[in-house]
């Protein structure tokens, strides 16, 4: 399988799956048109990741600075694809936050909250 | 065939099990759905008051700007009053005068603001004038009003290099405001309205203010000595619109002129 990367934009984050190195990384904001539409391919990627290519472990890092409501409902599919694919594969998950952002705190504490079987480390920048 | 043999009814069962999955998950769903947008609502209103304070701040910064820069002008303005015979709140009272031509004339509330701002700057050229020809008692002789008349070219090459909307507008005062709508005035000899509605509206202001004025070299002009010269100056020196502004509401400048008189 190929690496992914997609460039950041106004709306969109900065978007680079390594498959080599078992990477995945967010960063930017999350204010796509169509959020569906353009995270497709990355939800494509990491299942196909998970099914047949995975590596001992896989960091996925976070790094949002805003998002949107759809972006969140994403998010949410995104950390049930992990939750699904925890007991097979170490995932360490890091929710990096500026520390002057109270609401990307806040929403790397949801997260936690809601998928208390993922390890996500909130990191402060 | 006993009952709990009845196929159907596992079939049934296994609905019901399946049902139960699906229902579940679409109350794990909506619920999910819920805390979505609880938490977008709660932190676009975090962000929304982020942009408020942001947008304030913004505006405070706006103002001070807006504030230092009258400051400047204004002070610029009486620097130049200081080097000039001109005293007192000379500068004040033509900045008012201009402001009301400026309303009367048809010009956008702001800009007759700035033209408040930008006319007590028409002297600032005078900073440039020797002390000998500006502090000379008595008339001028030719050469020395020569020199005298370079105020007008001094002031505006002063000020032109900025790009700042007030700045320009003071440097076309200063360039202007002793150009006459007959074409006889200086620096050069401009006609009608080939003379910026700045330089016409601030000239009328000026002359009206120093010939009202007392001065250690003059005493004021009558009211009635000004009113005549005034309608003699129609046309001639005073772009006619103006002074039939000025006439038509006489007692504004009139109330202008009480409330910031010279204390001596």
């Amino acid at each position: 399988m190929n690496n992914l990367n997609i460039e950041e934009t106004k709306y969109t984050p900065k978007i680079d799956l390594n498959c080599e190195e078992g990477t995945v990384s967010i960063v930017g904001k999350s204010y796509p048109e169509n959020t569906f539409e353009f995270y497709e391919p990355v939800m494509k990627w990491l299942e196909e990741y998970f099914a047949n290519d995975a590596k001992e472990t896989t960091t996925i890092n976070f790094e949002i600075i805003y998002f949107n409501s759809s972006s969140s409902k994403l998010f949410f599919d995104l950390f049930d694809l992990l939750e699904e694919n925890k007991e097979t594969n170490n995932i360490i998950i890091n929710w990096l936050y500026d520390e002057e952002n109270e609401s990307a705190l806040e929403a790397g504490e949801d997260f936690q909250e809601d998928f208390e079987t993922l390890k996500i480390n909130l990191i402060s920048k | 065939m006993s009952i709990n043999k009845n196929k159907l009814i596992d079939e049934i069962e296994t609905l019901k099990e399946e049902f139960a999955k699906t229902t579940d998950k679409l109350i794990k769903d909506v619920k999910r759905q819920d805390k979505i947008m609880a938490r977008s609502d709660k932190r676009q209103r975090q962000e929304y008051d982020e942009l408020q304070k942001k947008f304030l701040e913004v505006e405070a910064l706006q103002k001070e700007i807006e504030d230092t820069q009258k400051e400047v002008v204004f002070t610029m303005g009486a620097i130049g009053e200081s080097r000039s015979k001109e005293t007192g709140n000379h500068v004040k009272r033509v900045a008012e005068y201009s402001k009301v031509l400026a309303l009367h004339y048809g010009l956008p509330a702001k800009e007759a603001e700035m033209l408040k701002q930008a006319s007590p700057m028409h002297d600032i050229g005078k900073i440039a004038i020797p002390d000998a020809v500006l502090n000379k008692p008595g008339r001028f002789n030719e050469e020395e009003r020569k020199i005298m008349d370079t105020h007008a070219q001094l002031g505006y090459d002063m000020l032109k290099m900025s790009n700042r909307p007030l700045l320009k507008m003071a440097a076309t005062v200063a360039y202007e405001h002793h150009e006459k709508w007959n074409g006889t005035g200086y620096p050069n000899q401009l006609k009608g309205e080939e003379i910026h509605i700045y330089g016409r509206i601030t000239a009328l202001a000026d002359v009206f203010d120093a010939l009202g004025s007392d001065r250690c070299y003059k005493d004021a002009w009558d009211d009635e000595k000004i009113f005549i010269m005034f309608k003699e100056e129609r046309g001639e020196h005073f772009d006619p619109q103006l002074i039939d502004i000025f006439f038509e509401n006489l007692d504004d400048f009139l109330k202008i002129r009480e409330s910031l008189k010279d204390s001596f």
